[in-house]
């Protein structure tokens, strides 16, 4: 009995963790007369034609390509920004090195919402409300991602540097021809890291923005939802096809999201 | 040479984050214009004023109650059920490992998008949430329209997403601590629970302390569920501090006011990561 009981208890974890996203999947290949009765129909009537309906009423395909190239942007600056600097808190020496650590740390503690007014009225003032800049620059620097490449670099032996400075490498060279490749594995958590929060972003980018040539997908999402707030199969269809590309991420990443979130622990912890 | 290698992200940090913190300490003592910059007018500390006198709508006070309700039964429900999810997945057997990727999957998922599924899971016609009910005879609730019902509907939503995220946390914790002890205790004659509660547990404190505080942190500045599914409503009964904060500014207009919230939601964020460091920090001295 006990035996039988772990076992059928993980099963239905798993089960009621699922059922929201089957549910979605169930309704957006459901016929709109299924959808408005009660009990509703739990079985799938598989009519596909949803997607192609939703499909038609929003920019999706320039949602998806500001999105990525949002995205994309981000994640090249991160791993620059972090190479950069988390190899220079690791391994150089130079006066209030500590002083501007601790700063670097305490930037994590400021709450996005926080940051909302300011950096309006700033985006106001500079010209950068709704443009793809004011969705990108800001979030260019992570405080993970420094930390994570600084604890690594920390990591590997100092003779390595040794070596490639008798053979006259300056920093930079040390950086990207000797560090830089060993830290691969954490280049994939930190590009991984930003990868997601820029395709999850909201907030900052609706507030920041207004018009859907450089809105991403999940704003996009957001203004298909405030017009088609009824249409449920074609909603459960949209909703579907922006979320699926990441459920296939995952599933095939697994590994380093979950890594991920141990990162984040360490970093917090400083 | 250092500095240079540092200075992009330092400028980043300076131009974005912390700069405009500042700022946001200085536009708290205005009256803002939202569209004549030249009319702002400094106020001193009457938007403080409005917060603690009440004179708003809603009420600080009530702000506070709205968020005190979410954030504790985000961090009693959600540090909970993870830490159960974790105890009972601990092995890594197969069925194991797939339901932690069922759970960990919705966490993944963004909030946009799962909160218009969860939208229509609470339809008050036609909802699945209502089918559920329906088994156990409970008749049809308006969950997301009726003030008794839109928080707890908003809070299961949240804890559906969030839970994939500590229970990896307390995943990754258990794999720290010894069995042998947990063992030792078991031919001592403990019972599960005994064994749980005097062996595992005290071994896993400095785990439960960090959920703790990322789920609170995480939980006070929650705004995209509420946007979406309750709007803070019905009336303001879902208003937490996270979502005020968007509404003053950007919907009222009030700027001066919400920088004062933003100061208070800053001041609280930041004393919980300063009890974090200084929990992890005592305890990393004992182990």
């Amino acid at each position: 009995m006990g035996r039988l009981l772990q076992p059928g208890a993980a099963i239905a974890v798993g089960l009621i963790f699922l059922v929201p996203i089957l549910w979605m999947l169930i309704t957006s290949v459901a016929s709109d007369a299924d959808v408005f009765t009660f009990p509703p129909r739990l079985w799938p009537a598989w009519d596909f034609s949803n997607y192609a309906k939703a499909w038609g009423k929003s920019p999706w395909l320039t949602y998806f390509g500001n999105t990525v190239l949002i995205a994309g942007s981000v994640v090249l600056l991160v791993l620059i920004t972090s190479l950069l600097a988390g190899f220079a808190f690791a391994l150089m020496r130079f006066r209030g090195k500590g002083v501007l650590f601790l700063l670097v740390m305490s930037a994590m503690m400021v709450p996005q919402t926080v940051l909302l007014i300011p950096n309006f009225i700033m985006a106001q003032k500079l010209g950068w409300y709704d443009t793809y800049l004011i969705q990108i620059v800001p979030w260019g620097a992570s405080v993970f991602g420094i930390f994570l490449l600084r604890q690594f670099f920390l990591t590997l032996p100092k003779e390595l540097f040794e070596a490639a400075e008798m053979d006259g490498a300056g920093p930079l060279r040390m950086l990207f021809s000797v560090a830089a490749p060993l830290a691969a594995p954490s280049l994939v958590l930190v590009a991984l890291n930003s990868f997601m929060g820029s395709w999850n972003a909201f907030v900052w980018p609706y507030i920041m923005t207004k018009s859907d040539a450089v809105r991403p997908i999940e704003v996009g999402l957001q203004a298909f939802y405030g017009t088609e707030g009824t249409d449920w199969t074609g909603l459960c269809a949209a909703v579907s096809f922006t979320t699926l590309p990441i459920i296939v991420l995952f599933l095939f990443l697994q590994k380093y999201f979950v890594t991920g979130v141990y990162g984040t622990q360490g970093s917090v912890r400083g | 040479m250092a500095y240079l290698l540092i200075l992009p992200a330092m400028l980043i940090f300076l131009v974005f984050t912390i700069g405009p913190t500042i700022f946001t300490f200085v536009v708290s003592t205005f009256k803002w214009n939202w569209l004549n910059p030249d009319q702002n007018k400094f106020v001193g500390l009457a938007n403080y004023q409005m917060l603690v006198d009440g004179s708003q709508d809603p009420p600080f006070a009530a702000t506070l109650l709205t968020s005190g309700y979410f954030v504790g039964a985000m961090v009693v429900g959600g540090t909970a059920i993870s830490l159960g999810l974790a105890m009972l997945l601990r092995q890594a057997r197969r069925i194991n490992v797939a339901a932690r990727t069922a759970v960990f999957l919705a966490h993944v998922t963004p909030l946009v998008a799962t909160s218009i599924v969860w939208v229509w899971i609470f339809n008050p016609r036609f909802g699945l949430a209502n089918l559920v009910m329906s088994w156990v005879g409970i008749p049809n609730i308006d969950w997301l329209g009726n003030s008794r019902f839109a928080m707890p509907a908003v809070i299961i939503y949240s804890l559906w997403h969030e839970i994939g995220f500590t229970t990896v946390i307390f995943l990754g914790g258990l794999t720290t601590i010894s069995t042998e002890l947990s063992e030792a205790a078991r031919l001592d004659g403990c019972n599960a629970w005994q064994e749980f509660w005097n062996v595992t547990f005290p071994q896993l404190r400095p785990v439960a302390i960090f959920v703790i505080v990322v789920s609170s942190v995480a939980s006070l500045q929650a705004f995209t569920q509420f946007f979406m599914m309750t709007g803070g409503g019905p009336g303001f009964d879902t208003a937490t501090l996270g979502f005020q904060l968007y509404q003053q500014a950007f919907v009222f207009r009030k700027t001066g006011y919400a920088a004062a919230l933003a100061v208070i939601l800053f001041s609280i964020t930041v004393a919980l990561s300063i009890l974090q460091l200084r929990t992890t920090r005592s305890l990393g001295r004992t182990v």
